[in-house]
């Protein structure tokens, strides 16, 4: 006597031949909710090569074809839900926002760059080859589309801030500890580089220190160059700010406390204020050997 | 423009531009009821294009393994009856499940072909087809051949050499990766995928 889960409900096999079963009715949604819910087994090869003559047999579809049907538009139906439900985590929001960040400094960087171009506008070469003032019709034109160009960058900028508050905020809910060793910015580039927070909490230290320095690690891989010190870390004012010679030390300390971090933020959600004091009090060594000789 | 019909049934040859019969889905040239198969875009079609025979017929049940957007499980829907496509990431995933809703044969599943999850919805499968970017690409193929493909069925494993080690060389790579299927698989042949893709390999093997 075998119990065996399917997709369409759960059946009791006996010599092989059905003896009790629990197949649910025929609506997609209903059955797509009940493979969310419920736990499922493996089944061994004979039962799966019956699946859909079962099907048949305890009358939940009259033919092949309606058995592919039915499976579709569950199918479909669960993806579906999966899919909502993956972009509905808060580090998927993190990862979308970090990108429209980025999207509006390259924006911004392009606009500017035609702004200054622009002043050509404003000057009208006349037939002698000098530059005049131009008429009065144009006068009016060229400054207000001028003026409208900068409100629009002015606009970005303002949508720039308003995002980066916002991951500070969702940030400072999801990866608390992240936050408090890397800054909210820095941890939700983290995090977008990764791809989630869990993804993060499963890297080891040595993966986030040169995250983002994939060309210069493969590099050093492929060809044997020096391996590259950090990655976006290196955007973390204690790693920016120390001699280039304490860099990498610095670095490696720095990725091994965000690892810890990120898989506190991940798996309990307990802030940890001590993981920041023991990061600095290391740094502080590295910065000045003296200060671990004397304790 | 002459037609000619390929190894495989259901692939055709419009000049030397593969093709399979069915309604356009992602922007791809059509020619009559004629669309027209990338071999830049899908490995399938480069392998196809190479002229390898690869053993799939039109009454097989295919399980197909890192499906993304669907591009190439469009055009092998057209070939066979059924396919039952895996795709994890969520981005690509919308754009299967979309696919999935004009295409009556393809059975999208959102599941991790690394920890197959998908045991009570497939069904006992004629042919294993992967196309995954995994470091475990042959430990892949074998967890899900022993759970999903009938005794005879084939599979056509897509290596792609720089997923598993970028520091050695793809032929080693491909070496490695074929022992490993050896033990489960009787390997039929292995082809690179050269001049369409670089360091990829297909690798063709029957269950016993």
């Amino acid at each position: 006597m075998t119990i065996i889960k399917t997709w369409f409900g759960e059946i009791e096999l006996h010599n092989g031949q059905i003896v009790r079963s629990n197949v649910l009715q025929t609506d997609a949604v209903a059955i797509a909710l009940q493979l969310q819910r419920e736990e499922f087994t493996d089944l061994d090869k004979r039962c799966r090569s019956r699946l859909r003559e079962m099907a048949i047999q305890l009358g939940l579809v009259t033919s092949e074809h309606d058995y592919i049907s039915l499976l579709r538009a569950v199918a479909i139906q669960r993806a579906k839900e999966q899919i909502i439900a993956a972009f509905s985590r808060p580090d998927a929001r993190i990862v979308q926002l970090i990108g429209g960040i980025d999207d509006i400094d390259e924006s911004i960087n392009l606009l500017s760059e035609r702004l200054l171009e622009w002043d050509v506008l404003e000057f009208n070469i006349s037939s002698s080859g000098d530059v005049t003032e131009t008429d009065a019709s144009q006068s009016t034109i060229y400054p207000t589309l001028k003026h409208e160009f900068v409100e629009s960058i002015e606009r970005l900028s303002e949508v720039r801030k308003k995002i980066a508050g916002t991951i500070e905020l969702e940030m400072r809910d999801v990866a608390p500890n992240l936050c408090s060793l890397a800054g909210e910015l820095l941890g939700a580039r983290l995090i977008a580089q990764a791809g989630s927070l869990e993804s993060l909490a499963r890297m080891p230290a040595s993966k986030i220190q040169v995250m983002g320095a994939t060309k210069a690690l493969f590099k050093h891989l492929q060809y044997g160059a020096k391996p590259p010190k950090h990655g976006i870390i290196y955007q973390h004012p204690l790693i920016r700010g120390s001699p280039l010679g304490k860099r990498g030390k610095i670095a490696r300390t720095m990725a091994a406390k965000l690892a810890i971090a990120a898989r506190i933020d991940f798996y309990s959600k307990k802030v940890h204020p001590e993981l920041l004091a023991q990061m600095e009090k290391r740094i502080r060594e590295i910065n000045n050997p003296a200060i671990r000789d004397k304790t | 423009m002459k037609i000619k019909t390929h190894k495989v049934p259901g692939v055709f040859l419009l000049d030397s531009h593969l093709a399979t019969k069915g309604e356009a889905l992602y922007g791809e040239k059509v020619f009559g009821e004629y669309r027209l198969w990338n071999p830049q875009r899908s490995k399938l079609a480069a392998l196809l294009k190479k002229g390898e025979d690869v053993p799939l017929r039109p009454d097989q049940i295919v399980l197909y393994l890192g499906a993304a957007s669907g591009t190439t499980v469009s055009h092998l829907a057209n070939i066979v009856s059924l396919v039952y496509a895996v795709e994890f990431a969520p981005r690509v995933a919308r754009d299967l499940v979309r696919l999935s809703e004009r295409v009556k044969n393809v059975v999208p599943l959102v599941a991790d072909a690394r920890r197959p999850d998908y045991g009570h919805i497939v069904e006992l499968v004629d042919f294993l087809y992967q196309d995954i970017a995994q470091p475990k690409q042959a430990e892949i193929a074998i967890t899900n051949a022993e759970m999903f493909l009938r005794t005879g069925g084939y599979a056509c494993i897509m290596i792609k050499a720089r997923s598993i080690d970028v520091t050695a060389k793809p032929k080693a790579v491909y070496k490695g990766e074929v022992k490993k299927l050896g033990e489960l698989l009787d390997i039929m042949y292995v082809h690179e995928l050269e001049p369409f893709y670089k360091a990829h390999a297909a690798v063709v093997a029957r269950l016993a």
